[in-house]
């Protein structure tokens, strides 16, 4: 006779407490418990490979995700900016899939919580015990007025990565000296805060790299601060003085609209004709988190701090983008961290795993130009109902240039960890 | 119910071990903690931009940890991770990756 782990412990204490009555909550073993992990990326392919990490006869993970080849948002902007190949950010499932984890290569399209069933685009059906939902973001193509899906092909977004990455730099390649580029940002929260920052680094290094120092980048920004905004701010008058002309909302008075065709901007102070425009738009949580009832009014999924459980179903864990993150930040570094503490949760309701408190950490690095990597980034923990931040850092202006070069290295270090976490 | 009795101690041991981690040098625990290391620092021990502490003698490993927390040791990243931990969190983590150094 073998134990039916799923039924053994949701948790040490329920355990405990069922011990102390006298009476173990064991039945007879059924098949292995099953596990259906959405999305690829910098959660979900964690959270898969730390769930199946030698549990494979306890536990049967399943990844879905479209994508054979899964090129990481995260470091794009270095491809724009030259600093990274386009194959360096381009990853495959093998190791994956060699590490006991089963990859279904097709897209989530229903989620019936009721019977634990996921329905896959191509008609199969997966059973699960817990389900991982990490679907990343959506884009709100209705969110700029003027622009929508198919003009991404003339205004890119490359908010979500792969062709769009391509695109953007085909663009920038394409712009004159002296045309003004023009990045519309959304307001908080979205996906990267210092993402659109780091990318209008990187236009300008490619700019000034190719002798292009008239071109004017124009931020049309719905915040009035950002992420690491003074250190940023400093960088861009030492590296490209008079090429960054980034706007708050009291400055241009709101985004009215984008022209695709006459590739104008409009704010309420100006109409900017611009020889490209990079419009970054508002997001919520991937569609499949939403239809499954998952997201609140915020359009993202609120989770229990201590286990990236979702508060409206104990049997289905949100991590990553689409996640209600408390004080953390939609990184891919956050998503990574999620994930573990949703492993581990995973664990020990189909496995009997020890369960330890959760432990969160993030930090963000942001290139400026060559040599010149910024930092922020924290430690969090459950607490007060949320992931709160408890130690918080980020770089300052006026730091030694070797200490911004040490933050690079530190920065290609990460990359390589992180991918090697979540790919092998 | 040799299994129940297993599963019993287990839970006990989990028991103790949330109510004070400070236990053990305890895999698990170690496997824990080290999920946090494994984001930067490669566990295949490579050296891409971080330092590998796979392998490290365990007093090396404390030695750093410690000199992280009390800020004699610059990185502003260490220093945070190594704030949250205490000496038998960091005394896991040594014994953890000294195992899994002698494993490859």
């Amino acid at each position: 006779m073998t134990l039916n782990r799923r039924t053994f412990t949701t948790g040490v204490l329920a355990g405990a407490g069922a011990l102390a009555a006298g009476f173990p909550r064991f039945s007879i073993a059924q098949a292995k418990a099953k596990v259906v992990v959405i999305g690829g990326g910098a959660g979900g392919a964690t959270a898969a490979r730390y769930i199946a990490r030698d549990l494979a006869e306890k536990i049967e993970v399943t990844l879905v995700e479209p994508s054979r080849a899964f090129t990481t948002c995260f470091f794009s902007n270095l491809y724009v900016g030259g600093f990274r190949s386009f194959d360096s950010i381009t990853h495959t499932y093998a190791k994956v899939g060699a590490g006991g984890v089963a990859l279904a290569h097709d897209m989530a399209s229903a989620i019936d919580r009721a019977k634990r069933e996921v329905t896959l685009a191509g008609g199969q059906r997966l059973a699960y015990d817990r389900l991982v939902v990490s679907p990343g973001i959506d884009l709100k193509w209705d969110s700029v007025p003027g622009w929508s899906e198919a003009a991404a092909a003339v205004m890119p977004h490359a908010w979500t990565p792969g062709a769009q990455t391509r695109l953007l730099r085909a663009k920038l390649d394409a712009v004159k000296d002296g045309e003004t580029i023009v990045m519309t940002v959304p307001n908080n929260p979205y996906r990267c805060p210092p993402g659109p920052y780091e990318r209008v680094s990187m236009f300008a290094w490619q700019l000034k790299s190719t002798g292009r120092t008239k071109t004017k980048i124009v931020v049309i920004d719905a915040k009035a601060a950002f992420s690491k905004q003074a250190v940023f701010q400093e960088g861009w008058e030492k590296h490209y003085p008079g090429m960054v002309v980034w706007m708050d909302p009291k400055m241009h008075g709101g985004l009215k609209a984008v022209d695709p065709a006459a590739m104008t901007v409009t704010t309420d102070l100006e109409t900017i004709k611009a020889g490209m425009v990079n419009v970054i738009p508002a997001q919520w949580a991937g569609k499949i988190a939403r239809d499954a009832g998952l997201a609140n009014e915020s359009g993202y999924c609120p989770i229990n701090p201590e286990s990236m459980a979702s508060t409206v179903d104990p049997n289905v864990f949100v991590i990553g983008d689409a996640c209600v993150p408390g004080d953390m930040p939609k990184s891919a570094f956050s998503a990574n961290s999620q994930a573990k503490v949703a492993a581990l949760a995973v664990r020990g309701a189909l496995a009997g795993q020890q369960v330890f408190p959760a432990r969160y950490a993030n930090t963000c690095w942001s290139l400026i130009a060559a040599g010149d990597d910024i930092k922020i980034g924290g430690r969090y923990e459950a607490k007060d109902g949320k992931i709160t931040a408890l130690d918080t850092f980020v770089s300052k202006p006026g730091e030694e240039a070797a200490l911004r070069m040490q933050n690079y290295e530190e920065s290609l270090g990460w990359y390589a960890g992180i991918t090697a976490d979540m790919f092998g | 119910m040799a299994g129940g009795a297993a599963r019993a101690g287990m839970v006990l041991r989990a028991v103790a071990a949330l109510a004070a981690p400070a236990g053990a040098a305890d895999a698990a625990y170690g496997e824990y903690l080290a999920a946090e290391c494994s984001t930067c620092h490669l566990r295949s021990g490579d050296f891409k931009g971080i330092p590998s502490i796979v392998g490290l003698p365990e007093a090396d490993f404390i030695a750093a940890l410690r000199a992280y927390r009390d800020r004699s040791r610059e990185n502003v990243v260490m220093q945070t991770i190594a704030k949250s931990l205490s000496d038998a969190d960091m005394a896991a983590l040594a014994a953890y990756y000294h195992r899994l150094g002698t494993k490859r």
